[in-house]
C-alpha cells in the first residue's frame, strides 16, 4: 500500500492509517475534509462516549433522549420541554463577541429543530480577573455577545452564573442552555421517516466563516490563535429569527420528515447524521448549496460553519410549499441533495463526483478511546488567585467581608441587566436567584431552572463535587417548590490525553451520573467540551449542569428576596454535614486546612421538595432562597439587599461549627422567610415532611446583627454595618466594570 | 358606539414584542389586536395603531431606520394625521422618531451596553389616549429593556417640548442619559406617542405588576370617547401605596 501522507486537516498519523485501511485508498481532500470534521472529538466523542453511557436517560416522561437536537421530557399531559446546554469555549476566546453570540444561537437552533418554540436562555460563563485588559475586554463582549442575539430574537435570557479564577484566563469557559416548549404531538425528530426524501437546505448563504470549527474546538491553544479567527462563525439573530420561524411553521405544517440544524461541522455532520440514523446514504451537488462566494472549494462548502442555517429532509410532494414558505420568510432555501438507498455519503459538484465515503466509516467506525487514567496525587491544583496576605486567625466578619468584596461574591447585576429577561412576558422569577421560573401559560405550570458550574468541589474530589452539583441544582428549584424532571450538561475539561484530566472526566462523569439516577432525574442531552488546555496547562475539571423543574402553582412561587421587616427567618433542610470543602471561603483561602467536599444527605434532599411545595401553595412563604455561593451569611444578604435599609438580626443557639454553619455550601439547606403568624404551620409541616428546621431570626431594618454561641458556650454578637455590606454586595462586580479601564 | 375597538399590532420582521402586545390588549375590555404585516398600505377599519417593540430589520444600521422607510409607514403617517392614536413602544419609539412623526432621536444608552430593568417614572402629559388615566405627576414603576434610549433633541426643541406639554413620562433615575430624564414623548397633536419602556411587560397582578395596564384602559376609554380624566383615574398616592 502506498505511503501515508500527512493529513492537511490536522487528522493524526495513526488515525490516517486508520481512514486509509477503511477505504482501501488514500482519501482525496473532499474526503479528508469530511473525515477530519466528524472523526474530531467535537462531533465523535472519541474520548468520553464509552464513558457518557454511564449516564441514564431513561424515565416515564422522557419522549426524546440523547442523539437529537435537544431532549424532550414531558411537563403536563400534553406539553413537553426540550433543553440542551452547549459550550462555545474556543470560539468565544478568539472572538468574544460572535463567539458568545453563535453560541446562543446554535443553542436556539438546537431547540427549534425539535418543534419547540425557544421560552428561555440561561448561560454559565467562567473567566479570568478583570484585572488584566485583555479579560476585561473578553468578558465585556461575552456578555455583549449573549445579550445581542438573545435580546434581538426575542428569547429572555432568565438566569446564569459567573465565576472569575486566573485559571480560565487562556481558556474562557461560555457555555449556553436553552429550552423550549413542544405539544407533545408535534415533536419533530432528526429520525428520518422509510421513505424517499429530499435534502433540502433552508437559511443563510454559506460562507467561509467558520471552516473546520470543529477541529478547532477539538485541540488545544497555542499561541497561534490570532490565526484561528476566520474559524469563528459570524452571528446574525435578524436571519436567525426568520430561520426559527419558517422552521416551526414547516415543522407545525407537518412538511419536513427530519430536521438537524447545522452546527458544528456545518452540512457533514447534519447530512451524514441523518443518513445515518435512516440506515441509508445521502447525496449533496455542492453546486446547489446557496454560497456566498462562488469560488468556494467542495471541502469548504462541506465544513463551513456559517450560521443560522439547518437542513430538511422532505419527501418530494412538500418541496414546493416549504419553498414558498421560505421565499415569503425572505429566507434562503434550496434542494442540495437526496436520501439515496447506498450506505455512502456521496458528493458530487454538478456531474462530477468529489468524494464517496461509506456513513458507517464516518460514524460507527470512529475512532473509541478508552484513554488511560491516573489519579491526582496531591489533591487539586492550587485555586489561581493572590493569597490573602494575612493568614491564621480569622473573624467570622472578616471572613463574609472577604468574600463579599470579591467579585465573585457580589450581584450579578451588571450582567444581567444587558440581558432581556422578560420578552415573552412568561417570566415569573428572573435572574438574579439561584433559580429562574417560566411561566407555561398554556396551563397551570411553570418550569424552573437552576444552573450550577463551580468547579472548585469538582477538583477537590471529582466524584463527590459532581454529586453535589446535582444535589444543589435540585436544591435550588426545590427552594420554589418545583421537582425536577430532566438534566443537562456540558462537560468542560482539559486535554483527555492526559491521564489525570481523563480520571478527572470519568470521575465526575460517574458523581454526577450516580446522584442523577439516585434522584431518578433522566439525563436528557449534554455536550463534552476537551482541550479546554494552553501551552499544556488544562482549566480545573468543571462540568456545568442545568436541572429543569415543574411547579404546580406558579402564581404562588416564592420570590427570592424580602423587603419586609419583622419576617421570621428560618433554616430547613440537612445540617449533618457542613464540611468547608468545594466552598467559596475553601477556594478563597487555601491556607484554611482542607476539609473533605461534604456528602449529601439524600434522604432528606428529597424530601425537600415535597415541604417546600406544600408550603408554597399553602401561600406560607413569603421569600426563599437555597443556601449557595459563600455559605449561609451571603445567603441571607441575597435575600434582602436588593431592598434599602432591610437586614437581619439573628439569634442562634449554641453552634459547634460556627465556620461550617455560617460558610459551607453543602447542598440541602433552604432559608425562609414567612411572616410570624405562620410560625406554627411552618414547623408543624416540616415535622410532617421530617425536615429539620433552625429558627434563625428575623428580618430587620438598617442592621446585620448575629448572635450565637461558641462550643465553649461563651457569647458571641456579630454587627456589620448594613448600608456598607449591601453596597459591597451590589457592586462588587458592577464597581469593578464602571472603574476599570 | 361599537363596544370594541380594533388595535393594529404592526410587525416588522425582527419585531418580537408583537405577541407580548398582543396577549396584552387582549386583557383590557374594549380591545380586540389585529395583526398588520410590513407589506400594507391600508390601515382601514383600525382605530389605533401599536407600534412593539423588537429589532425591526436586524437594526443593524441606526435603529428604526429601514422600518421607517417601510410601506406600511407611510399609511401610519396618514392614520396619525387624521388624529387618531399612534404608540410606539421602545423600538417602536425609535421608528416612529425616525420617520418623523414623533420630534427628536434616540441614541445609544450613555453606558453604552443594553439595559434591562425596572425603573420608576412620573406620567407628566396625561390628556393623551394612553395616560388619560393618571393623575398628573404619578409615579409608576415598568421595566426598560434597549441599547438606543437616550433622548436627544436640541435645545430649542426641548423647550417647545417642555413648554407645549409634550413630554409623556419621565425617568425618575435616568438609567440612559436622556436628555430631561424624558422616557416618553407626544407629537405636538397628542395622539402619536412613544414610550421607551414596556406596559406590556406590566399587565397581571397587583401594584406595580400591573402598571402597564392604565395605558391600555386608557386607550379603551378614550376610544369610547371619554376626554377628561375620569374619576377613575389613578393618582400617584394610590400608586405609592403599592
Amino acid at each position: 500500500m502506498a505511503d501515508i501522507p500527512a493529513s492537511r486537516f490536522r487528522i493524526p498519523p495513526q488515525e490516517m492509517e486508520r481512514i486509509v485501511a477503511l477505504l482501501g485508498r488514500v482519501p482525496n481532500i473532499t474526503e479528508e475534509a469530511v473525515f477530519s470534521a466528524l472523526w474530531s472529538e467535537h462531533c465523535s466523542y472519541k474520548s468520553s462516549r464509552i464513558h457518557l453511557r454511564n449516564f441514564s436517560s431513561k424515565g416515564p416522561r422522557v419522549l426524546m433522549g440523547p442523539g437529537e437536537n435537544a431532549g424532550v421530557v414531558r411537563v403536563t399531559s400534553r406539553l413537553g420541554i426540550a433543553f440542551k446546554m452547549e459550550s462555545h469555549n474556543h470560539p468565544s476566546y478568539i472572538e468574544p463577541f460572535q463567539g458568545a453570540a453563535t453560541g446562543v444561537g446554535g443553542i436556539l437552533r438546537d431547540i427549534f429543530a425539535m418543534g419547540a418554540r425557544p421560552v428561555a436562555l440561561a448561560n454559565s460563563l467562567v473567566m479570568g480577573y478583570l484585572r488584566q485588559p485583555r479579560q476585561m475586554t473578553l468578558f465585556r463582549n461575552v456578555v455583549a455577545g449573549i445579550g445581542a442575539y438573545g435580546n434581538a430574537i426575542g428569547v429572555p435570557t432568565v438566569g446564569g452564573e459567573i465565576w472569575f479564577d486566573e485559571r480560565y484566563a487562556k481558556n474562557i469557559l461560555v457555555n449556553a442552555f436553552a429550552v423550549g416548549v413542544v405539544p407533545d404531538d408535534a415533536i419533530m425528530s432528526a429520525i428520518p421517516p422509510d421513505k424517499p426524501l429530499l435534502a433540502v437546505y433552508l437559511g443563510n448563504k454559506t460562507g467561509r466563516d467558520g471552516v473546520s470549527g470543529a477541529a478547532m474546538a477539538s485541540r488545544s491553544f497555542s499561541g497561534e490563535e490570532s490565526d484561528l479567527r476566520p474559524q469563528v462563525q459570524v452571528a446574525d439573530p435578524f436571519v436567525g429569527k426568520k430561520v426559527m420561524e419558517a422552521t416551526l411553521s414547516i415543522i407545525r405544517r407537518g412538511l419536513a420528515g427530519a430536521i438537524q440544524d447545522m452546527g458544528a461541522a456545518g452540512l457533514t455532520s447534519s447530512s451524514v447524521e441523518m443518513a445515518d440514523k435512516a440506515g441509508k446514504g445521502i447525496e449533496i451537488d455542492v453546486l446547489t448549496v446557496p454560497l456566498r462566494d462562488s469560488t468556494m472549494e467542495p471541502w469548504e462548502i462541506l465544513l463551513s460553519e456559517s450560521q443560522e442555517r439547518m437542513l430538511l429532509l422532505v419527501e418530494e410532494k412538500n418541496v414546493a410549499a416549504i419553498l414558498d414558505l421560505a421565499h415569503e420568510s425572505q429566507v434562503a432555501a434550496a434542494v442540495i441533495g437526496r436520501i439515496i438507498p447506498e450506505p455512502v455519503f456521496r458528493v458530487k459538484k454538478g456531474e462530477a463526483l468529489y468524494g464517496e465515503v461509506p456513513v458507517a466509516c464516518l460514524t460507527r467506525d470512529a475512532p473509541l478511546y478508552d484513554r488511560p487514567r491516573k489519579a491526582r496525587t496531591s489533591g487539586s491544583s492550587a485555586p489561581g488567585h493572590p493569597h490573602p496576605s494575612s493568614s491564621g486567625s480569622h473573624s467570622i466578619a472578616d471572613l463574609f467581608l472577604r468574600i463579599l468584596e470579591h467579585p465573585n461574591g457580589g450581584s450579578a447585576d451588571w450582567i444581567y441587566r444587558q440581558f432581556d429577561h422578560e420578552v415573552g412576558t412568561r417570566t415569573i422569577l428572573g435572574p438574579g436567584h439561584d433559580v429562574a421560573i417560566v411561566d407555561l401559560r398554556e396551563e397551570d405550570r411553570a418550569i424552573a431552572i437552576a444552573l450550577a458550574g463551580f468547579s472548585h468541589p469538582v477538583s477537590r474530589d471529582p466524584e463527590r463535587g459532581g454529586a453535589l452539583l446535582v444535589a444543589k441544582t435540585v436544591t435550588d428549584l426545590a427552594a420554589v417548590g418545583a421537582w425536577p424532571v430532566g438534566l443537562t450538561d456540558c462537560l468542560n475539561f482539559g486535554n483527555p490525553e492526559r491521564p489525570e484530566t481523563m480520571n478527572d472526566f470519568v470521575m465526575a462523569v460517574a458523581g454526577v451520573a450516580g446522584a442523577a439516577r439516585r434522584l431518578d432525574i433522566p439525563v436528557v442531552s449534554g455536550n463534552v467540551s476537551f482541550y479546554n488546555e494552553t501551552d499544556g496547562v488544562s482549566i480545573p475539571p468543571t462540568p456545568i449542569l442545568a436541572t429543569c423543574g415543574v411547579l404546580a402553582s406558579p402564581r404562588t412561587a416564592p420570590p427570592g428576596s424580602v423587603g419586609e421587616e419583622g419576617l421570621h427567618l428560618a433554616l430547613a433542610g440537612a445540617v449533618s454535614d457542613l464540611s468547608l470543602g468545594g466552598s467559596m471561603l475553601d477556594w478563597l483561602l487555601p491556607e484554611l486546612e482542607a476539609e473533605p467536599v461534604p456528602v449529601i444527605d439524600w434522604e432528606t434532599l428529597s424530601r425537600l421538595q415535597p415541604f417546600l411545595s406544600a408550603l408554597v401553595s399553602s401561600r406560607r412563604l413569603r421569600g426563599s432562597r437555597a443556601v449557595g455561593r459563600g455559605g449561609l451569611l451571603r445567603t441571607l444578604l441575597s435575600l434582602v439587599a436588593p431592598h434599602r435599609d432591610m437586614g437581619v438580626h439573628l439569634r442562634l443557639p449554641a453552634l459547634d461549627n460556627p465556620l461550617g454553619t455560617f460558610f459551607s455550601e453543602a447542598p440541602g439547606r433552604i432559608v425562609l422567610a414567612y411572616r410570624p403568624e405562620e410560625e406554627t404551620a411552618v414547623r408543624e409541616t416540616a415535622s410532617e415532611f421530617g425536615i429539620p428546621v433552625l429558627f434563625l431570626g428575623q428580618t430587620a431594618l438598617h442592621r446585620f446583627f448575629l448572635h450565637y454561641r461558641d462550643r465553649e458556650k461563651k457569647d458571641k454578637e456579630i454587627r456589620l454595618p448594613l448600608s456598607a455590606i449591601a453596597k459591597k454586595y451590589l457592586t462588587a462586580l458592577t464597581g469593578q466594570m464602571e472603574t476599570l479601564p | 358606539m361599537p363596544d370594541s375597538f380594533h388595535v393594529g399590532i404592526i410587525r416588522f420582521p425582527g419585531t418580537n414584542c408583537d405577541l407580548d402586545t398582543w396577549e396584552a390588549l387582549s386583557l383590557v375590555p374594549g380591545l380586540l389586536p389585529r395583526w398588520v404585516g410590513h407589506r400594507e398600505r391600508s390601515l382601514e377599519g383600525l382605530d389605533a395603531i401599536i407600534l412593539p417593540g423588537g429589532f425591526s430589520y436586524g437594526d443593524y444600521l441606526r435603529t428604526g431606520i429601514i422600518a421607517a422607510r417601510s410601506p406600511v409607514m407611510e399609511a401610519v403617517g396618514t392614520f396619525a394625521e387624521k388624529g387618531l392614536p399612534v404608540l410606539g413602544i421602545c423600538n417602536g419609539f425609535q421608528i416612529l422618531a425616525e420617520a418623523g412623526l414623533l420630534p427628536g432621536t434616540l441614541l445609544q444608552n450613555s453606558g453604552r451596553t443594553f439595559l434591562c430593568r425596572d425603573e420608576g417614572l412620573s406620567v407628566e402629559q396625561t390628556r393623551t389616549p394612553f395616560t388619560l388615566f393618571f393623575s398628573p405627576g404619578a409615579r409608576i414603576r415598568l421595566p426598560i429593556a434597549h441599547q438606543e434610549g437616550r433622548f436627544y433633541a436640541d435645545g430649542d426643541l426641548l423647550l417647545e417640548l417642555e413648554t407645549k406639554g409634550q413630554i409623556l413620562c419621565r425617568y425618575q433615575d435616568n438609567p440612559n442619559g436622556s436628555l430631561r430624564d424624558i422616557a416618553g414623548i407626544t407629537n405636538a397633536q397628542g395622539n402619536v406617542a412613544g414610550l421607551m419602556p414596556h406596559p406590556e411587560r406590566r399587565m397581571v397582578g397587583e401594584g406595580a405588576a400591573a402598571h402597564g395596564r392604565l395605558f391600555f384602559q386608557s386607550l379603551a376609554a378614550w376610544l369610547a370617547g371619554e376626554r377628561e380624566a375620569s374619576p377613575l383615574t389613578f393618582s400617584s398616592s394610590i400608586l405609592d401605596r403599592s
